[in-house]
């Protein structure tokens, strides 16, 4: 009986379903859920990616499948949907890419707009070097402003080092810049950090936020989605 | 013409590569085809005979770059129409470059709507997408005031119904002659009513 019941729902389905344009779906590669994972291995299409010599002009073209949601300017969504982009370290860029092509970042939305059918090697290259020189905007989302002393002081304890006195980052490394970052979008991905939902995740920064509570993450985010960082020339070595 | 050449020459300046230059024709060439074969469903000046049909869309404005890929497409069974292929049979790769030009270059009239019901929805997902639902601001690739860049085809004045119909064909896979599957990876996150609503919006979208 049981049986017969899912038999009939199924048909249901079937029949209620529009058939849908076969689009490629995002693979999955191993991140930081699995065993012996290396964060950032210099490894696969993204060290093939560092490699070449991006170009600002051609990027401004292949730049035009991202804009539908990035926006011409780069600077996303301000309610955090979608990050800012602009003024971002090329490296970091060429990353985040690479991570959501291989699937070692989950982002079934971008990758429809980002894997290997629509954009090529070369292509993303000159899209990184194209965001990298956009001038990072001061408008972007912030926080409600409410435990900003605290959050100056976990920013200070926590995160200085590695993403700098003004959110700048660092490109070598692979640190993203961190001012003009939207509060709802890095509040995401440091609880995505934290809660391990985020697969292509640094293992020392893992470790940094795994005890924060909410409260904590929200007041350092909100000190993080303050910073202003000086001409983007000053900061590149 | 001379407008025409003037912009030919500045858009194969600015793309450097990553854009195959404009195709190369003679448009007067172009019409004497137009006129014994295009004429009947899209009109000797591009903006279709049939607005409410939803198979004669308008070709006037349109890039060149992007109406040569359609007729291409149309050839090597690509993109699939019975009256489009049986159309293109005869033509050459001259006679389809000739085509494009001269289309491209046909004025565009403004498109009509007919349900202003649906403007402000259309409008706002035209700009902004549906970021919920992960559709993109159709402006990113077709630009703000709908005039297109290159592959990513002019859309302002266009008939409601063709729009629409794409939409759905796009969203079903029956059309998949879209560069990177763009198209059908947009319109499978796209709600009929939504289709609806930016067809509506960009048929009353000005020409410039």
């Amino acid at each position: 009986m049981k049986k017969l019941f899912f038999l009939a729902a199924a048909l249901i389905l079937v029949q209620t379903v529009p058939v849908l344009a076969d689009v490629p779906q995002q693979p999955k590669a191993p991140g930081v859920e699995s065993k012996g994972y290396v964060w950032n291995e210099p490894a696969g299409e993204k060290a093939e990616i560092l490699k070449l010599k991006g170009d600002a002009e051609r990027g401004r073209i292949a730049y035009r499948v991202c804009q539908g949601c990035h926006k011409s300017d780069g600077a996303g969504l301000r309610d955090g949907t979608y990050p800012q982009l602009a003024g971002q370290h090329a490296t970091v860029l060429i990353k985040q890419m690479a991570d959501v092509r291989d699937g070692r970042r989950e982002n079934p939305k971008m990758f429809p707009f980002a894997g290997k059918h629509i954009i090529d090697m070369q292509e993303i290259a000159d899209v990184a070097v194209y965001l990298q020189n956009m001038k990072i905007p001061h408008d972007n989302g912030k926080g409600p402003g409410t435990s900003l002393a605290r959050g100056k002081e976990l920013y200070k304890s926590d995160c200085h080092d590695c993403h700098g006195e003004n959110g700048e980052g660092n490109e070598k490394k692979f640190y993203p810049v961190l001012a003009g970052q939207h509060y709802k979008y890095m509040l995401r991905q440091i609880m995505n950090i934290r809660d391990g939902k985020r697969g292509n995740a640094n293992l020392k920064m893992v470790k940094v936020v795994q005890n924060y509570s909410d409260a904590d993450m929200e007041a350092v985010v909100d000190y993080m989605s303050r910073l202003s960082m000086p001409e983007r020339s000053a900061v590149r070595k | 013409m001379k407008k025409m050449v003037i912009l030919a020459v500045m858009v194969g300046l600015t793309a450097t590569g990553a854009v195959a230059a404009p195709p190369k024709g003679d448009p007067a060439k172009g019409k004497l085809i137009a006129s014994q074969v295009c004429l009947a469903c899209h009109g000797i000046d591009g903006n279709g005979t049939e607005p409410t049909n939803p198979e004669f869309p308008k070709l006037a404005g349109k890039q060149p770059e992007y109406l040569l890929k359609q007729l291409k497409d149309y050839k090597s069974g690509k993109r699939k129409n019975e009256i489009m292929v049986a159309m293109v049979a005869s033509l050459t790769p001259d006679d389809m470059a000739n085509l494009a030009l001269y289309f491209a270059g046909q004025k565009a009239k403004p498109g009509v709507v007919k349900n202003s019901a649906l403007l402000a929805q259309g409008k706002k997902i035209y700009m902004d997408g549906n970021p919920e639902a992960g559709v993109p601001a159709c402006a990113g690739c077709h630009e703000a005031d709908a005039s297109g860049y290159a592959f990513f085809p002019h859309l302002a004045g266009q008939h409601a119904e063709y729009t629409l119909l794409q939409l759905k064909r796009f969203n079903t896979g029956e059309r998949d002659n879209d560069k990177g599957l763009a198209m059908q990876s947009v319109t499978i996150k796209m709600t009929e009513q939504e289709m609806k609503a930016v067809a509506e919006y960009l048929a009353g979208v000005p020409l410039k």
